[in-house]
């Protein structure tokens, strides 16, 4: 059982001991801060593996705090957020956070985020020239894709699309990022074009494309794409 | 307020026409007086149920026609007595006071069953909670198994309240404006899948069927998920027991998105397929049924601020709702960045 040090930054008690509650039980131990200043104060003298932020906090910005502590360590952010500011979000994201998880939200949900999350930052090595997911396999030099051991017929942007996201496994990927790295800078306000190919992809590599498993949908926020294999 | 469409001033009008003629019938038998107080009745039959604009419109009608047809001169716009312009000024006082009066009556009627509805669908789920978690701090003795039954029912109403105010949120910016609509290139696949994600894992008996070469559509997503939602979950409800399954279907027409979703039910009477997109409408043989008539009628909202088009009707083996929303935009995909 994991005994790393999750910092909670929230101020509404209600949630931050449910949050507690949640996070021992999956063997976490926990330091709550309801403020920013207390919370960069416990980060300094305590090394947390984890931080999980509120993005309304009575002392300020969400933000600048991720910046601080990407400045120093790649340690895993989870934002934890009300529904209506998906801008915010975005800018978390952008700032550094890894992922987030919307009030309200169940335990199941939140300790996918934190595993994935951790998973990501003890450091992915891309193993040389193919990767796995599920029933998917992509193969980066002969520029192939295979679903269930039949080789896909996918167009060189579909390809692309694939790889970045097979890349970037079980992370949020902003619209704008993704935009950013498939298409290239000047297209990050190009959505149609992700929503077009999103759409074309899956009907190729989702059983159901309707109940989509790989590509999923973060609404107004970007995509996930869920790998399962534990040796990411 | 909702829309005022032009249908209702069609008998108004027509009153006005008939008015007009039987005036013109009897002018010397009933007097100037009487003449006035005739072509009051189109000026308070729009009031009751207009908005000001309407009001005002018949009001200039009315005021016209009488100084027209029976002010002296006739036949002419000049007024030779002025006393006739205090007559003309008094129409419109009419009309303005008791359409200030109707919309706030209506207004206040609206609240009350917004308020009704509102305190039955959120104590409900909200009595659950407060009462479930009660017997888990009271009772020692439970079984593990009602336990896990009482706190997943306490999850349960969570989840309706959740999404009761969710419509209401969504609702709220549809009503405030239609300058808050954020309208993108929208996805229906994905947003259908967005829409049964809410339902997690009760969605196993959906079938649907989406044109396979589907265009992206102009419009409000979050709106459309919403609209999504509330009809999945409207015909989860009124699926009853039967095990035959709810179909989606997605169709692309001319110049139309067309969206059906079908569920199994008995048949239901007309006159209640076209009440059901008004506010807080709800048959009544359904009164046991968990819901609100919110649900319905915001997606008629929805529907509406993309000016579509939404009924129900009786189909095979249940009741099918079909929403057809016009392509306003076309989107022609950049064939240049697919290769």
């Amino acid at each position: 059982m994991t005994k790393d040090l999750v910092l909670i930054v929230e101020d509404d008690l209600a949630i931050s001991k449910m949050l507690h509650y949640m996070l021992k039980q999956d063997g976490y131990k926990c330091m709550i801060s309801e403020n920013l200043k207390n919370a960069l104060r416990t980060f300094q003298t305590h090394n947390p593996e984890i931080i999980l932020l509120d993005l309304g906090l009575p002392d300020g910005d969400g933000k600048s705090f991720i910046k601080t502590v990407r400045k120093e360590t790649t340690i895993p952010i989870i934002v934890v957020s009300a529904r209506h500011d998906e801008q915010e979000i975005v800018a978390a994201l952008d700032a550094g956070a890894d992922d987030y998880v919307i009030k309200p939200f169940s335990d199941i949900e939140l300790s996918a985020r934190i595993r994935s999350a951790q998973r990501r930052s003890i450091g992915v090595s891309p193993s040389h020239d193919s990767i796995v997911c599920g029933d998917i396999i992509l193969e980066l030099d002969a520029l192939v894709v295979y679903k269930k051991g039949i080789a896909l017929n996918l167009t060189p942007t579909e390809f692309n699309l694939l790889k970045y996201f097979m890349m970037h496994p079980n992370q949020v990927l902003t619209h704008a990022n993704v935009l950013k790295e498939v298409w290239g800078v000047g297209y990050q306000n190009e959505m149609h074009y992700l929503r077009t190919f999103v759409n074309s992809l899956r009907k190729k590599i989702e059983d159901d494309s309707s109940r989509p498993h790989y590509i999923v949908t973060q609404m107004r926020v970007g995509y996930r794409f869920n790998c399962e294999n534990e040796k990411l | 307020m909702t829309h005022f469409s032009y249908k209702n001033y069609i008998i108004p009008i027509f009153l006005q026409l008939t008015i007009t003629g039987f005036g013109m019938l009897f002018t010397d038998a009933l007097g100037m007086v009487n003449m006035a107080l005739i072509h009051l009745i189109p000026v308070l039959v729009i009031a009751v149920y207009g908005d000001m604009k309407a009001t005002m419109l018949i009001t200039t009608i009315s005021v016209i026609l009488f100084d027209v047809l029976y002010v002296p001169p006739k036949y002419s716009f000049s007024v030779h007595d002025l006393l006739y312009v205090w007559s003309f000024i008094l129409f419109y006082a009419v009309g303005y006071i008791i359409t200030f009066q109707a919309i706030r009556l209506r207004s206040n009627a609206i609240k009350d069953i917004l308020l009704n509805t509102l305190s039955h669908d959120l104590k409900t789920p909200l009595a659950s909670i407060l009462g479930n978690a009660a017997i888990l701090l009271k009772e020692k003795s439970i079984s593990e198994a009602d336990k896990e039954e009482i706190a997943h029912q306490i999850k349960r109403s969570g989840i309706q309240m959740n999404r009761l105010i969710q419509t209401l949120l969504d609702s709220a910016r549809i009503q405030n404006s239609k300058a808050f609509m954020r309208y993108e290139w929208c996805d229906i696949q994905d947003i259908i899948g967005i829409a049964l994600q809410e339902f997690n894992r009760d969605d196993k008996g959906i079938r649907i069927a989406i044109d396979h070469d589907l265009p992206l559509y102009w419009g409000d997503e979050a709106l459309l998920i919403r609209l999504m939602v509330n009809l999945i979950d409207n015909a989860m409800k009124y699926s009853g027991y039967s095990s035959s399954p709810i179909r989606i279907s997605v169709t692309m027409q001319t110049s139309e998105i067309i969206i059906t979703v079908f569920n199994p039910s008995d048949p239901i009477p007309k006159t209640d397929l076209r009440d059901m997109f008004e506010k807080f409408y709800r048959l009544d043989s359904t009164g046991d049924i968990k819901g609100s008539g919110i649900g319905l009628s915001i997606c008629k909202e929805i529907v509406d601020a993309h000016n579509g088009y939404i009924e129900a009707y009786n189909a095979e083996g249940g009741i099918e709702v079909r929403v057809a929303l016009p392509i306003e935009k076309l989107y022609t995909s950049n064939k240049e960045y697919i290769s």
